[in-house]
C-alpha cells in the first residue's frame, strides 16, 4: 500500500513536483502516466527514498519515506530507469548481492534465486557476465534483483523499456501474476499502449501535477472518449512526450 | 549491520579482481619505486666507477710554462690534451669537466720560490664533474707538498715539522646510513603506493558506480549509507595493504640483490619490513577515505582521476624535501598526518632507533584524521546529490 500527500519537489530553479497526491492500493496495478517530464520518475524517487521531498509526504505499508527509510526499503522492490547491473558479476552473481544486501543468505537465498531465473526464463544466461547481455535479458535481471526478497509493494519505471513484443508480453503476464498474489503494483509509462492494457488504476501526471485519476473506465467516461489513449490526451491537452502504439 | 558491509565489502573485492585493467594497474604501480631504485643505483654507481677508475683527461692551458708539473700529472696517469680558447666559457657551457690553466709568470715564481699560481676552473654546481675536479684537485696538492717538501729537504728541515696536524678520518655512519641516498627517497614510494593501490578502486565502486548507473538501483537496498561507504573503504583498503607488502618485498628484493652483487651495505631484514608496515598502517585507512571522498563528489570518473593523481603528489612533497634536504625527526612533525610517518619509516631504514611517542602520536592523529574523512565520505553518501555527482 502506497500513499503520496501534496509533494512538492524542485531542482534549483526546476519545478518538478507540485504538490502530487494518489495512492496505490494492495491486489491493484497502478499506472503512473504522463508526458516526459511531468515528474514520474521524481514521484518514484521520492518513494523509494533517493530523494526526499520539499513538502509533503509519503509512506509505504504506513513507513514515511523520510522518518522510516530502511523500513520503506524492506518493503519495495523497485527498477529505476537506469537497470545499471554490474557487468562483471553474471546475473545470478548480481541477483545474489542484493539478496544478501536484503540480509538474504544460504539455502534460502538460493531458492528465491532459483525461482526467480525459472519465473523470467533466464535458465540460458544465468550464468553469464552481465556485459554480454542483451537489453531485454538485463531488464529480466534487473526485475529479479530487485524481487529477490519477495516485497509486498513492487514500483517499476518503464519496466517495457527496450525489450521486444515477445518479452513484452511475458512482462505483462508476469506483472499480473504478481498483482494476482496481493501485492502494490506501481509503474511509470509514458507508453500509452502500456499503461492501458496493464492498469487497473490510472494516475495522471502532467506538469508536476495529477490532473485525473480513475480506473480506465472511469477516465473514458470522463472526457467522453471510447478509446483509454484519446481519453488521456484529452486530459493531459497535449501528446508531447507521449508515445502511441 | 556486519553482514551488509562484508556483503559490500565482498562484492566490491570480487568484482574488481575481475577488472583485469585495474589489476594491472594496481599491481604494477607499487613496483615504481623498486625498479627505480635498481636503475638509480645501477646508473648512479656505474658512473662514479667508471669516471674513478678512467684515467683523468685533463684539459691544460699554457702546459709549456710548466714542464715538471705536466710530467707528474703524465706519471699520475693524467691525459694531458690541449685547452680551448676561452676555458671558462667552455666549462659554463658543460663542454669540459674541468681546465687547468698554468699562467706565463708560473716559472719565475716557482724558481724564486714565491707559491706559484694555477687556476682550476670548473662548474661546482655540476655534480657529473665533481669526480674529475676533485681528483684534479688532489693531484694539483700533492704536487704541492711534494715540491714543498723538496725545499725543505734542501734547507736541512724535516718536513714533517710542517705537517702540525695529522687528520684522521673516522667514518660514523652506519652501513646503512652510507646507504640512505637511496633509502631517502623509500618513504615516498610506500607512501605512492598507498595512494595509488586504493585508488582505481575507490573511483570505480563510487565515480564509477554511478556512472555506470548501478548507484541508483544499489541505493534502493535497505542498507546504511555508511554502511556502503565502510565496504567500499574495506575493499580498497584490502587493495592498499596488496600494494604496500608488494613495495616493500619489492624493495627488500632489490636492495638485497644490490648488497651481493654491487657490495653495497643495504640491508633489509624481514623484521624491519614489517615494522615500516606498521607504521605505515594507519596512512592506509586515511587515503581510502580521502579517495573515496573525493570520488564521491566529483562528477565523473574522469574527473575524479585527475583529482586523485594529482593527490597523490601533495604527501610526497614532504618526502621530496626529506631526499633533498635533512629534516630531523622533532614531535611536531608527527602531527602532519603521513609526513610524519615519512620520518619514521627513513628512521627505521636507517637502522636508527625509534621513540615509542612519535610513533604513537604520528599512528592517533593520522586515524583522526582518516576518521575525518570516513565521516566527510558517509555524509557526502547521504546527500541526495549522490546520485548526480556534485
Amino acid at each position: 500500500m502506497i500513499q503520496v500527500n501534496g509533494l512538492h519537489k524542485s531542482f534549483g530553479q526546476v519545478v518538478a513536483l507540485r504538490g502530487v497526491t494518489f495512492s496505490a492500493p494492495d491486489g491493484r496495478i497502478t499506472g503512473l502516466v504522463g508526458p516526459n517530464g511531468a515528474g514520474k520518475t521524481t514521484s518514484l524517487r521520492i518513494l523509494y527514498t533517493v530523494l526526499r521531498p520539499d513538502r509533503g509526504s509519503a509512506s509505504v505499508d504506513g513507513y514515511d519515506t523520510t522518518v522510516a527509510a530502511l523500513q520503506v526499503l524492506r518493503q519495495i522492490g523497485a527498477v529505476p530507469d537506469s537497470h545499471g547491473l554490474y557487468p562483471r558479476l553474471t546475473a545470478r552473481e548480481n541477483i545474489r548481492y542484493y539478496g544478501r544486501l536484503h540480509s538474504q543468505s544460504g539455502e534460502a537465498l538460493e531458492r528465491n534465486i532459483e525461482a526467480l531465473i525459472t519465473l523470467l526464463d533466464m535458465q540460458d544466461f544465468a550464468d553469464r557476465r552481465s556485459e554480454g547481455l542483451s537489453q531485454g535479458q538485463r531488464v529480466k535481471v534487473a526485475i529479479a534483483r530487485a524481487l529477490v526478497h519477495q516485497p509486498r509493494n513492487i514500483l517499476l519505471d518503464e519496466p517495457a523499456g527496450g525489450l521486444d513484443v515477445l518479452s513484452t508480453r511475458a512482462m505483462r503476464t508476469f506483472i499480473r501474476r504478481l498483482r494476482d498474489e496481493g501485492r502494490c503494483m506501481l509503474f511509470c509509462s509514458h507508453i500509452m499502449q502500456e499503461v492501458s492494457t496493464l492498469c487497473d488504476n490510472i494516475v495522471v501526471l502532467a506538469r508536476g501535477e495529477v490532473v485525473a485519476t480513475g480506473t480506465p473506465d472511469e477516465l473514458r467516461q470522463m472526457t467522453h472518449q471510447a478509446n483509454l489513449e484519446d481519453a488521456l490526451v484529452a486530459v493531459i491537452g497535449s501528446e508531447v512526450g507521449l508515445e502511441r502504439c | 549491520m556486519l553482514g551488509r558491509i562484508w556483503t559490500v565489502f565482498a562484492k566490491e573485492v570480487v568484482d574488481n579482481l575481475r577488472d583485469q585493467r585495474t589489476l594491472a594497474a594496481s599491481l604494477l604501480y607499487p613496483l615504481l619505486g623498486p625498479v627505480l631504485i635498481a636503475l638509480l643505483y645501477a646508473v648512479l654507481g656505474q658512473t662514479v666507477v667508471q669516471q674513478s677508475e678512467q684515467p683523468l683527461s685533463l684539459a691544460v692551458a699554457g702546459a709549456e710554462n710548466a714542464p715538471g708539473l705536466i710530467q707528474f700529472l703524465k706519471q699520475n696517469d693524467v691525459e694531458i690534451r690541449p685547452a680551448p680558447a676561452d676555458p671558462e666559457a667552455e666549462v659554463w657551457a658543460g663542454n669540459y669537466d674541468v681546465i687547468l690553466v698554468i699562467p706565463p709568470g708560473y716559472g719565475e715564481d716557482l724558481r724564486a720560490d714565491r707559491p706559484a699560481t694555477v687556476q682550476l676552473i670548473s662548474d661546482r654546481s655540476r655534480q657529473s664533474a665533481s669526480v674529475a675536479v676533485s681528483r684534479a684537485r688532489s693531484l694539483l696538492e700533492a704536487y704541492s707538498h711534494q715540491i714543498g717538501s723538496l725545499r725543505l729537504l734542501a734547507r736541512g728541515i724535516s718536513p714533517a715539522v710542517v705537517e702540525a696536524l695529522v687528520i684522521e678520518g673516522i667514518d660514523v655512519s652506519t652501513p646503512q646510513s652510507q646507504a640512505a641516498g637511496l633509502l631517502n627517497i623509500t618513504p615516498y614510494f610506500i607512501i605512492f603506493s598507498i595512494f595509488i593501490g586504493g585508488m582505481y578502486l575507490a573511483i570505480d565502486t563510487t565515480s564509477g558506480e554511478r556512472e555506470r548507473g548501478s548507484l541508483e538501483p544499489l541505493l534502493i537496498n535497505p542498507v546504511a549509507r555508511w554502511e556502503l561507504v565502510m565496504g567500499k573503504l574495506g575493499a580498497a583498503l584490502v587493495f592498499i595493504v596488496i600494494a604496500v607488502v608488494e613495495t616493500l618485498i619489492g624493495f627488500a628484493v632489490v636492495l638485497n640483490f644490490l648488497q651481493s652483487s654491487f657490495g653495497a651495505r643495504l640491508e633489509l631484514h624481514l623484521l624491519t619490513l614489517v615494522f615500516v608496515f606498521l607504521i605505515a598502517l594507519p596512512i592506509m585507512p586515511l587515503a581510502a577515505a580521502l579517495e573515496v571522498a573525493i570520488a564521491t563528489f566529483t562528477r565523473s570518473v574522469k574527473e575524479a582521476q585527475n583529482y586523485i593523481s594529482f593527490l597523490t603528489i601533495i604527501p610526497a612533497l614532504p618526502g621530496m624535501l626529506l631526499a633533498l634536504v635533512p629534516i630531523k625527526t622533532e614531535l611536531w612533525a608527527m602531527l602532519v598526518p603521513a609526513f610524519g610517518q615519512q620520518l619514521l619509516i627513513n628512521q627505521v631504514l636507517r637502522g636508527e632507533s625509534v621513540r615509542p611517542l612519535n610513533v604513537t602520536v604520528s599512528a592517533v592523529v593520522t586515524l583522526l584524521a582518516g576518521l575525518a574523512f570516513v565521516f566527510v565520505a558517509t555524509k557526502l553518501y547521504e546527500r541526495e546529490q549522490v546520485l548526480f555527482g556534485r
